[in-house]
C-alpha cells in the first residue's frame, strides 16, 4: 500500500510538471504571419483542458471566438506529452519529423531496456522502488537537471565587452537544457548510434551527473565569478 | 484528479487478467489455454533456437523479459492436432503457414518446433531461407559443385544449418540408433560406410565444410529413407520457404554470372524433402512477404508468394492462416506486457493502442516500446 501511494505522489508530481510545462510550451507563437488573423485563439485539444473549462463555465466564451485548427502533433491521445513533442522537434532536421520521432523513441526504447535490466538486478524492493522505469518520467527530470538559472550576456562598456551574469527567462532555460542535451548526445564515436547515445545522456542528466550537468554547473560557476559586473546591466 | 488516479491503480490491480499457463509442454496443451504464455525452459529454448529460429526483435524482447515465452495460439492448437489426429503412415502432410507481416509465423512455427521436440521428432529446420539465398555478407563462401554440373555450393551456410541440425537432435542422434544404409565416398581418403551412425555423417560436413553440400543432400535421403522404415519420425520446418521460388538470388558466381535459386544444390536438396513422396513425416512451411523483395510482395497468400511453379510443388498442402490478435489474446498480451514492466499508465492506454495497432502483434509490440 505504501507503494502504491509512493507511486500515485509521484504521479501526481510528474502531472503537475506537466502542467506548468505545458504553459511554456502550448503557446504557439509564429515569428512569421500565419493565414491567421491574430485575434484567433489556440485550440484547446487536451480532453482534460476541456473538462476544466466546462468547470469553470468559460466553455461559452470560447464558441464565439474563431479559433485556429489543431496542428498535427496536438493529439488528445494518452501519450501526448508536450515537451517530447518539443525535444523531437529539436532533434528534428530539414523537417524530417517522422525520423525525428523515430530517433526520440529508439532512445526512449533503450531508456527502458536499461532501466528494466536495472530493476531485475536490483536484489531489494527499496532498491527496484528507486528505479524510475517510465522513459518520460527520465527525460523531465533530465531536462529540468539541465535547466540554468543564470545566464551571461556580452555587454559592451568603455571598450571592452564583459559577460554580465542576469537572470534568464523560463522559456530560454528551456531550450538551452534540450540544446546542450542534444549537443552531447551528438558527440560521440562514429560508430555509436544516435538513440543510443541520448539514452545515456538522459538517464545521467536525470542521474544529475553528466557532461549536460556539469556544463550547467560550470556557467553558473562563471556567473558567480562575474558578479561584479553585474551592475553593467543597468548602468 | 486524485481519486480518480487512486480508482485506476485500484482498478488495475484488482483486474488481473490471466495470461499465463504452467503447462510447458506443448503436447499436453488444449483450446482451454488459447491466449495464454507458456515459458520455455532456458536449456531446451539454447538447444532448439540457440542457432536462429527466433526473430532478431523477440530475442531482445526475450533478454529484457528475462524469460522465454510463447503465446498459445489457435493456428499452431490446430496444426497439433492435425498432426496428432493424422495417420503417419500416409505420404506427408504439408501446412503451410500464412499471413500479414508481424501476425506470428515464425513464432507459431517455433511453438510447433517445441511441440515435435518434446514428441520426439527428428527435427530438420531451417530457421530462415533468405539467410542463404538473399543475405550476401562480405565473405559470403561459394564454390561451384564438385559433384553437380553447373550448381552452386554454400559451403559455410550448409556446415552452419548441419551445425544447428545436430544441436537440435543431440539426443536422438546420441542415442545411435539411427545409421545410414549405404558408403558415402567424399575423396580418395575419406569415406562415411554404410551401418555408421547418422552423427558422424553430420560430423562429417561440419569437420570438411567443403562436403557439408553433399552431407545435407545424403542425410537428407537417409531421412528419408529411416522415416520410410518407421525407424523414426520426422518433423521439417522451413521458415519462409516462397524465396526458393523467387525467380533471382542475390547471388553472384566468380564470374559475375547471376544464380538462379534451383541453381543452388540446397535449393534441390529442401525441394526433394518437401515433396510428399514419403511417410512417417510433418512438413511445416511458411511463406513470408518478407522473404523476397519489396517488388513481390502485394499479397501474403501463399499461392501469390509461391508462383505457379511452388504451388504446384506443394500441391495438396493444408493452407493455416497466422492472424492478427483476437480480443482475448490482445489483453492478455497487454496484461503480460504490463507484468513484465514493459507497459504502463493509464487503462485507457490498451484502447488507443490497440486501434493503433490493428491488433499486429509485431505493430503492438514496437508501439508500446516507447512508453
Amino acid at each position: 500500500m505504501r507503494n502504491l501511494t509512493n507511486q500515485l505522489l509521484l504521479f501526481k508530481k510528474y502531472i503537475h510538471e506537466l502542467n506548468s510545462f505545458r504553459a511554456v510550451i502550448q503557446s504557439r507563437c509564429y515569428s512569421r504571419p500565419t493565414s491567421f488573423p491574430d485575434y484567433f485563439q489556440n485550440p484547446i485539444f487536451r480532453k482534460e483542458d476541456q473538462l476544466k473549462l466546462i468547470e469553470n463555465n468559460e466553455l461559452s466564451k470560447l464558441a464565439s471566438v474563431p479559433i485556429k485548427p489543431p496542428a498535427v502533433y496536438e493529439t488528445s491521445s494518452v501519450y501526448h506529452d508536450p515537451l517530447v513533442n518539443k525535444v523531437i522537434n529539436h532533434v528534428m532536421e530539414e523537417g524530417k519529423k517522422k525520423l525525428a520521432r523515430s530517433l526520440v523513441e529508439k532512445a526512449f526504447e533503450n531508456i527502458k531496456r536499461i532501466q528494466i535490466e536495472r530493476y531485475h538486478l536490483a536484489t531489494t524492493p527499496e532498491q527496484k522502488s528507486k528505479i524510475v522505469l517510465n522513459p518520460k518520467e527520465i527525460l523531465h527530470t533530465a531536462i529540468e537537471n539541465c535547466k540554468p538559472l543564470l545566464q551571461l550576456t556580452p555587454i559592451k562598456r568603455g571598450g571592452i565587452t564583459y559577460q554580465v551574469p542576469g537572470p534568464i527567462t523560463e522559456k530560454r532555460s528551456l531550450f538551452l537544457a534540450i540544446k546542450w542535451l542534444l549537443e552531447a548526445a551528438n558527440e560521440k564515436e562514429r560508430t555509436v548510434h544516435f538513440p543510443e547515445q541520448f539514452a545515456w545522456e538522459l538517464l545521467d542528466a536525470a542521474n544529475n551527473t553528466g557532461k549536460v550537468v556539469k556544463r550547467k554547473q560550470d556557467l553558473h560557476r562563471q556567473c558567480e565569478a562575474n558578479r561584479a559586473y553585474a551592475h553593467y546591466r543597468w548602468q | 484528479m486524485f481519486t480518480r488516479n487512486f480508482r485506476n491503480i485500484c482498478r488495475r490491480y484488482s483486474q488481473s487478467v490471466t495470461f499465463r499457463t504452467t503447462e510447458t509442454s506443448p503436447v499436453q496443451q488444449n483450446d482451454n489455454q488459447v491466449g495464454l504464455f507458456y515459458t520455455i525452459e532456458k536449456d531446451v529454448c539454447k538447444k532448439l533456437f540457440g542457432h536462429g529460429g527466433l526473430p532478431k526483435s523477440y530475442m531482445k524482447q526475450t533478454k529484457t523479459f528475462t524469460e522465454t515465452t510463447l503465446m498459445i495460439r489457435q493456428p499452431a492448437l490446430d496444426v497439433i492436432d492435425c498432426i496428432k489426429a493424422s495417420d503417419l503412415n500416409k505420404p506427408a502432410i504439408r501446412y503451410v503457414l500464412y499471413g500479414e507481416t508481424g501476425t506470428g509465423k515464425s513464432l507459431t512455427l517455433a511453438h510447433l518446433i517445441h511441440y515435435a521436440h518434446d514428441a520426439g521428432f527428428l527435427i530438420v529446420h531451417v530457421p530462415w531461407v533468405s539467410e542463404w539465398l538473399r543475405r550476401v555478407p562480405r565473405h559470403k563462401e561459394m564454390s561451384n559443385s564438385q559433384t553437380r554440373e553447373g550448381f552452386v555450393d554454400l559451403p559455410l551456410d550448409a556446415a552452419a544449418w548441419l551445425l544447428h541440425f545436430k544441436t537440435q537432435n543431440q539426443t536422438l542422434l546420441k542415442c545411435g540408433d539411427l545409421k545410414i544404409s549405404k558408403d558415402y565416398v567424399w575423396s580418395k581418403r575419406e569415406q562415411t560406410s554404410a551401418g555408421a551412425p547418422l552423427a558422424e555423417l553430420v560430423e562429417q560436413g561440419i569437420s570438411r565444410v567443403k562436403y557439408a553440400c553433399d552431407v545435407i543432400d545424403a542425410l537428407v535421403y537417409e531421412i528419408k529413407l529411416l522415416s520410410n522404415n518407421k525407424q523414426c519420425k520426422t518433423f521439417v520446418a522451413v521458415d519462409g520457404y516462397n524465396c526458393f521460388f523467387y525467380p533471382m538470388t542475390r547471388l553472384n558466381t566468380p564470374t559475375k554470372k547471376k544464380v538462379k535459386p534451383e541453381e543452388v544444390t540446397l535449393t534441390t536438396t529442401f525441394m526433394e524433402l518437401t515433396k510428399n513422396d514419403w511417410t512417417n513425416g510433418v512438413i511445416v512451411l511458411s511463406v513470408d512477404q518478407i522473404a523476397v523483395p519489396e517488388d513481390h510482395q502485394e499479397s501474403y497468400l501463399p499461392k501469390y508468394l509461391l508462383y505457379k511453379k511452388g504451388f504446384e510443388h506443394l500441391d495438396p498442402f493444408v493452407p493455416v492462416e497466422v492472424g492478427r490478435y483476437s480480443e482475448k489474446e490482445f489483453l492478455s498480451c497487454a496484461s503480460y506486457y504490463r507484468d513484465r514492466l514493459w507497459l504502463r499508465g493509464p487503462e485507457d492506454l490498451e484502447t488507443e493502442l490497440k486501434l493503433a495497432s490493428a491488433c499486429n502483434p509485431y505493430k503492438f509490440m514496437e508501439l508500446c516500446a516507447p512508453l
